[in-house]
């Protein structure tokens, strides 16, 4: 049994009234505001933290793809779980595999199997993500010993951690190099001396213990320093790589179950005599979330591999995946509360976990890192990637594409601040030349857009001043990111189709979705939105139909899961 | 230990990073003093990443993206850049 399969089977069927790991009890503890204990101790048992470990240490961590999928089902039942058990103690967790020693990865690896979180406490409310201003210190104590100082806000688990990974200053001087990262456990601390600030009340994740932590000259011992004085902004930006191509693709298990609600909901609504579901505007809507959920996979499954196979060049897809999927995960959610009308504001009843899961989606936006910030991140990037990589096709490398294939184990040293080239948009050129037989003249037509769109946005970012690489140039700059981030997706949405062509006979193989999914990215060039035509609207409705039916995942991994549809209950 | 590729020496190397500051911060290049630490002339991390691409497009090496951090002005960027040898990143 795969994992998978195994945690799915312990949370059960979530739509069912009676299952104490359902809906019904999600709600209930999300009312409350409180994290949902019979969940998180169905998490212990299913040892979830395991997943966090690499296998060397004695964990369950083999590849980033297999993390995702694996959070992806705890984000379908309770985002709450998926960040205030999980997710979180991983953000800190990367930080000290990327910068760390063997005796810290070896502490942190007992830590975490032993059942414990631990809490990344980066953010300081004052400075958001602009983490080279961060005020808490580290100065130097006593022989052996660093002095901390400060407050850090907004920190998820900040009180019922046992360790935390705490982002400090240890110089005045402007620049990379005047922090530093400490793995703390809070027992090496003096009692008292941490003092808890009260939690942040919130829109959505009202579960999750969103709290703070205030110091003052409070004695640790050197030793807590990750990696070489001055290297956190490094480390940082090396870990960011996991964790913005991550946690956004963790969060797609949400908009699996709105889009799941929202066929239901289609199903079981009648509306002059028929099924809502039957109406074709409502068809439309559902298909083309569908189109979006895949949209947002292939890309975030493709980096999430390439952080495996192409280290070096990953910093800008990550922060694209930031980007692309919260962003297309809460539109497409937006649009499924319009099919959900009334239902989509309720709190209570068979649909109530909707506008749980539209509220509990909304920091994918800008939790971590802000939309905006990583295209910040991407933009001044873009003019070497140009120069470098958008001219002349290049081929994948083996096993990119397909997901079945064993990945080798992550290379956390590999990781570097910024990409080298950009194989993956050269990968576009590739693809156009490499259309099978039979391609459709739509996907052709598309496929030109796109390629089309690369060569304009080369001319554009060769001829960028360098006075809009940074934050508060032309804001036309952050749109010259916007597009590249959607020509990225398009490439990798392209390829992943064309890998698929050696099993023929498949959904996935099918020209149907990849056709829909330039046609909507199209859309997100020009602004115009271009309606799916009934002769893909009609295939793609009927593969979510059929998933919905046979319990199955709407991602690409269409795992098999507990959840009945309504008609059978 | 040799020169680089072109023959960039200091004395041609030091004028061209003094430009492209000065492009990037928006100063007349002859108010930069080369000492001064590049974070205190407002090139902050954004920019550092884009000067080291810049730096290795024009020099055709493969350097660590970190190298504005660890020679923060111009005279250490000089100074290192002058002191790698000749088959540095090939």
């Amino acid at each position: 049994m795969s994992t998978v399969t195994d945690l799915e089977r312990r949370f059960g069927d979530p739509w069912d009234p009676a299952n104490p790991l359902g809906h019904r009890a999600v709600l209930a503890a999300d009312e409350r505001s409180e994290m949902f204990a019979d969940g998180e101790r169905m998490l212990d048992d299913f040892a979830l933290n395991a997943e966090f470990v690499p296998t060397a240490l004695g964990g369950r961590l083999t590849g980033l793809d297999r993390l995702i999928r694996v959070m992806r089902s705890v984000f379908r039942h309770d985002p709450c779980l998926g960040l205030g058990y999980g997710a979180s103690s991983f953000i800190a967790s990367v930080n000290v595999w990327a910068g760390g020693d063997a005796a810290q990865h070896r502490r942190l690896a007992d830590l975490l199997l032993g059942g414990h979180k631990v809490a990344s406490v980066y953010h300081e409310l004052a400075h958001g993500n602009d983490f080279a201003r961060v005020d808490f210190r580290a100065d130097p104590g006593r022989t052996g010993e660093l002095l901390l100082t400060g407050r850090k806000e907004v920190v998820t688990n900040a009180r019922r951690s046992s360790a935390m990974v705490i982002f400090s200053r240890t110089s005045d001087a402007p620049g990379g190099r005047s922090h530093t990262q400490l793995f703390v456990e809070k027992d090496q601390l003096p009692p008292g001396a941490l003092r808890y600030l009260p939690r942040f009340a919130s829109s959505g994740m009202r579960g999750v213990q969103l709290g703070g932590i205030e110091v003052d000259r409070c004695p640790v011992g050197a030793g807590v320093a990750l990696g070489a004085p001055g290297s956190a902004m490094e480390i940082a930006l090396r870990s960011f790589q996991l964790t913005r191509t991550g946690l956004p693709a963790m969060t797609l298990g949400a908009l699996d179950t709105g889009l799941r609600a929202a066929v239901r909901f289609g199903d079981d609504r009648v509306l002059r005599g028929r099924p809502v579901a039957a109406m074709p505007v409502v068809r439309g809507v559902l298909a083309e979330s569908f189109v979006d959920l895949l949209i947002a996979d292939c890309l975030a499954t493709t980096v999430a591999r390439a952080v495996h196979l192409l280290p070096e060049d990953t910093n800008v897809y990550a922060s694209a995946v930031k980007y692309v999927v919260s962003g297309r995960a809460i539109q497409a959610m937006a649009r499924l509360g319009e099919v959900l009308g009334a239902q989509s504001y309720l709190r209570t009843g068979e649909y109530g976990i909707f506008q749980k899961l539209s509220r509990d989606l909304a920091p994918a936006g800008f939790g971590h890192a802000a939309r905006v910030a990583c295209l910040a991140t991407v933009l001044p990037q873009l003019p070497r990637l140009a120069r470098r990589s958008w001219a002349a096709g290049q081929a994948s490398p083996e096993d990119l594409y397909d997901h079945r294939a064993e990945l080798p184990p992550l290379p956390f040293e590999r990781l570097r601040i910024a990409s080298g080239a950009d194989p993956l948009t050269a990968q576009l050129l590739a693809a156009a030349e490499a259309l099978p037989p039979g391609t459709g003249e739509l996907l052709r037509e598309l496929t030109r857009t796109f390629t089309g769109e690369l060569a304009r946005l080369r001319t554009a970012a060769l001829a960028l001043r360098p006075a809009d690489l940074a934050i508060g140039g032309d804001p036309a700059a952050l749109d010259l990111a916007a597009r590249y981030t959607t020509v990225l997706t398009a490439s990798t949405c392209l390829n992943l189709w064309l890998a698929e062509q050696g099993r023929p006979g498949t959904f996935l193989a099918d020209q149907a979705w990849v056709t829909a999914a330039l046609l909507r990215l199209a859309g997100e060039l020009d602004g115009v939105h271009r309606a799916l035509p009934a002769s893909l609207a009609g295939p793609i409705h009927a593969e979510l139909a059929g998933r919905y039916q046979a319990g199955r995942a709407f991602d690409l991994f269409h795992d098999t899961l507990p959840d009945r549809p309504r008609s059978r209950n | 230990m040799t020169t680089l590729p072109n023959h960039q020496d200091a004395g041609q190397l030091r004028p061209w990073l003094l430009l492209r500051v000065a492009e990037f911060t928006e100063r007349d290049p002859a108010t930069i003093d080369a000492a001064t630490p590049l974070a205190d002339l407002g090139l902050d991390s954004v920019y550092a990443l884009a000067l080291c691409g810049e730096i290795e497009d024009h020099l055709g090496l493969r350097l660590d993206p970190t190298l504005v951090w660890d020679h923060p002005s111009i005279d250490a960027l000089t100074a290192y850049l002058s002191a790698l040898p000749r088959d540095h990143g090939a």
